[in-house]
């Protein structure tokens, strides 16, 4: 295997990797705070009370942070297709041009026409106008997500398509193509997942305010919709979603199932290992602590099931970062249980009615939040190294679908560029969110008076 | 159906340089008609809340282009590889800095930021005018249908051109020119007071220079391109386009005499629209020209997806257009009218 400084295919998919994970710290979020704000709308709407719009305000602006952070670093990931991926956007583009076409055309287009008039405009739109620009910002953010997911899903379980007679990908079947099995289980983990990260945010705020002592009608309602939409997010995430998950990835994509779990050699009553690292050249699983036959119950049903081997498959098809994989996904199991245990033990003092008096429960909710987002990310790291060697699952090789015009020179020189851009807007956007959360919901808008004088 | 989508992706394409080039424009006019913070608030208030969503219609333009055209996305794309980076970073830098600007009202924040937006939109424009030009004028293709175009090499329109030349410069330096103009309409629709008066005032000037500066692009395009005439003259479709121009220059030019800003901004909308759409009808079915051999031009048809992808997405594409006109619908209801900072801050509720 080659691996220096001129290797193209390394930096292309080192270019992709880096952009994508960053741009999916903020859609995340907005993805799961947005059905907040509609909540949020919804209950002010009802019954009156002004803590929600206090609450969906102080949330939109931290929302608007996101998105545009999130917009930003979006916009580069789509053309990337086409500047360094063009031997896949050739090969494919027939196919999977139809969903990211419909996400500019349905998502989009919704998204962005109603996020202005959402963050800025609740004076101009009256308080029902309002609401419905947070169903449709909501629903834009989803819908976008759907489209992303089926497109993902066609890279890793292709259906609905013909080889056309050059060789490339065409749209056979519709229907298949976009209700593939895989796109629902997919999408219905990924938002739940998404679901996760808003939900511990917004409990960690709820924790902070609490155990600042400030804010303390504000950072109730947090932490009462926080834990308890955490508590089922969490859950779904694992039970059905993420069973669901792993059954298809062992029943359309064996060798990635084996390389998740260090599994080598096949076997029945095949192990979960709880702690183990694996060791590729000499092909085994050094220090493991095993559930003995759990393997075999969750990717197919029974302790007797057959569990396929990475010493089944040639190595030609194995994936090409097996540790990695394997820690991607170990790590992301593990920390769904811990997301799982927290709000659960949250729910029961919230329950009892001690949340708010629990000073080590808060601190521990306060500095939770980032772990949904490791999660998150391992997850998909998991999903898209356990893809390799393909770009199209046992389609199209990942080694075929650069830009071969490109050098890995240029693809180093952007990717320093995207580095430094986007460290600046971290930066930026830590700095800003910062603002608005030292400020909080409760402060009077400090440009007010500004502004008065102004006009 | 090739020519259809080949008709929709112009449509896209023209769509989003006649929306966001206004904003481009704004972005140029910034520090020449806004002379105090305030004043630069209400121009950044101006750009409203759409201007995301005309920056969808690249996004779409994108999508779309993948879509229909597979093989022209991976070989401009990757051929165009700096620039398109460029161009993504001002994107990303517009985008931030019309967001975060208004954030702090420390008036050196806020100079920092005007100066990203100038900038970035500037390069923008000139990025797109040149892009533009490329495309008139041809690509060094090689014979697997790709090319790599450095930033320039010796300046000449034929052989191994680079991204500018003498022709792609002079074109993007209208490019320029026109969308300045452009958006000193929409300012002088949209706000009010001083920068009013100013963005008036630019507009007929503006405009006056598009005059000449257009004769002399399109006697250096005759010359680059001749088909491009000829392609004019056999599709009757380009005529059309050429009376929607025709008729946008008389609502551009009754509503500058006026006052009617409303009107002038339609007339040069639609004149931006008749113009592109034209040089798309005659460039027709050549979607990458050749430099080098003519025997290597990749027409719409080399780079089309199969008939059957191409219908299939006809069926979503109208009804998603549709609707993405509603929404612009209504959100124009609340927003007509000029901007103002006051309605319009996000500090503020």
């Amino acid at each position: 295997m080659q691996a220096s400084l001129t290797d193209a295919a390394l930096w292309h998919r080192i270019h992709f990797g880096f952009t994508i994970t960053y741009h999916y710290l903020f859609p995340q979020l907005t993805m799961g705070l947005a059905w907040f704000l509609v909540y949020w709308k919804w209950r002010a709407l009802r019954t009156g009370a002004e803590k929600y719009n206090r609450a969906a305000r102080f949330w939109a602006r931290i929302f608007g942070l996101n998105f545009a952070v999130g917009v930003v670093t979006g916009i580069p990931m789509e053309f990337q297709f086409g500047t360094n991926w063009a031997g896949f956007s050739k090969y494919s583009g027939a196919v999977i041009g139809q969903t990211l076409a419909m996400e500019g055309m349905f998502a989009f287009f919704l998204e962005s026409a109603f996020i202005g008039a959402f963050i800025w405009g609740e004076k101009r739109l009256g308080p029902k106008g309002h609401f419905l620009a947070a169903v449709g910002v909501a629903t834009g953010s989803w819908l976008s997500g759907l489209f992303i997911l089926v497109t993902n899903a066609f890279m890793q379980h292709p259906v609905g398509y013909a080889v056309a007679a050059d060789g490339t990908l065409a749209l056979s079947n519709v229907g298949a193509f976009l209700l593939n099995p895989w796109a629902l289980v997919q999408f219905a983990h990924n938002q739940c997942a998404a679901l996760v990260t808003g939900a511990f945010v917004i409990t960690a705020m709820g924790a902070f305010y609490t155990l600042r002592g400030v804010h303390s009608e504000q950072a109730r309602v947090y932490l009462n919709t926080g834990t308890l939409v955490g508590l089922v997010a969490s859950l779904l995430v694992a039970f059905p979603t993420g069973d669901s998950q792993a059954k298809m990835v062992g029943r359309y994509q064996p060798v990635t199932l084996a390389s998740m779990e260090g599994l080598f050699h096949g076997t029945r009553l095949a192990d979960v290992s709880v702690i183990g690292q694996p060791n590729v050249s000499q092909q085994r699983l050094e220090n493991p602590i095993s559930l003995p036959g759990a393997l075999s119950f969750l990717a197919y049903g029974t302790f007797k099931s057959y569990v396929r081997g990475l010493d089944e498959f040639s190595k030609n098809d194995w994936p090409d970062n097996i540790e990695l994989i394997y820690y991607a996904f170990h790590i992301m199991i593990t920390l769904g249980t811990i997301f799982i245990l927290i709000m659960a033990w949250a729910n029961w003092k919230r329950w009892r009615g001690r949340l708010e008096s629990s000073a080590g429960l808060l601190w521990i909710l306060m500095l939770a939040f980032p772990f949904p987002y490791i999660a998150n990310s391992l997850g998909w790291m998991t999903t898209e190294l356990g893809r390799q060697p393909w770009l199209v699952y046992g389609l199209f090789r990942t080694a075929s679908g650069y830009s071969q015009v490109v050098s890995a020179g240029d693809t180093i020189f952007t990717l320093i560029g995207f580095v430094g851009l986007y460290f600046v807007l971290g930066l930026l956007f830590l700095y800003l969110t910062g603002r608005e959360i030292n400020k909080g919901p409760d402060a009077p808008y400090p440009l007010a008076k500004r502004q008065e004088v102004a006009v | 159906m090739i020519t259809l989508w080949y008709a929709i992706l112009a449509f896209m394409l023209t769509t989003y340089i006649v929306l966001d080039g206004r904003n481009f424009g704004v972005g140029i006019l910034h520090w020449i008609v806004a002379r105090n913070q305030n004043e630069r608030r209400q121009v950044i208030a101006a750009i409203g809340p759409l201007w995301s969503w005309h920056e969808v219609w690249l996004v779409a333009t994108g999508g779309v282009m993948l879509m229909a055209f597979p093989r022209l996305m991976s070989a401009s794309f990757s051929g165009c590889y700096l620039a398109l980076f460029l161009i993504l970073w001002c994107v990303l830098l517009r985008g931030i800095s019309i967001e975060v600007g208004g954030h702090l009202s420390d008036p050196l924040w806020q100079e920092f930021w005007d100066a990203v937006f100038v900038f970035s939109n500037l390069l923008l424009a000139v990025l797109f005018g040149a892009a533009l030009g490329n495309i008139a004028r041809g690509v060094p293709l090689t014979s697997q249908g790709t090319f790599y175009l450095p930033f320039f090499t010796n300046f000449g329109i034929r052989g191994s051109v680079g991204l500018l030349d003498w022709y792609t410069v002079p074109v993007a330096l209208f490019c320029v020119l026109i969308l300045t103009a452009h958006g000193a309409n929409y300012l002088a629709m949209k706000t009010e007071g001083a920068v009013h008066e100013r963005s008036v005032r630019l507009a007929r000037r503006l405009w006056l220079a598009t005059i000449p500066a257009f004769v002399i692009i399109t006697v250096l395009t005759w010359f680059v391109r001749p088909q491009l005439l000829q392609g004019m003259a056999v599709r009757p479709v380009s005529w059309l386009t050429l009376v929607v121009s025709a008729v946008s220059i008389y609502a551009l030019v009754s509503g500058l005499r006026h006052e009617r800003e409303r009107l002038a901004l339609l007339g040069s909308s639609f004149l931006l629209f008749g113009l592109l759409m034209t040089g798309a009808a005659a460039l027709f079915p050549v979607v990458l020209y050749s430099t080098t051999d003519n025997s290597l031009q990749l027409t719409a048809a080399d780079c089309a997806a199969p008939a059957f992808s191409l219908a299939i997405a006809i069926a979503w594409w109208i009804p998603a257009l549709i609707l993405a006109f509603a929404y612009l619908y209504i959100i124009q209801r609340h927003y007509g009218g000029k901007a103002s900072v006051s309605k319009d801050s996000q500090e503020l509720y």
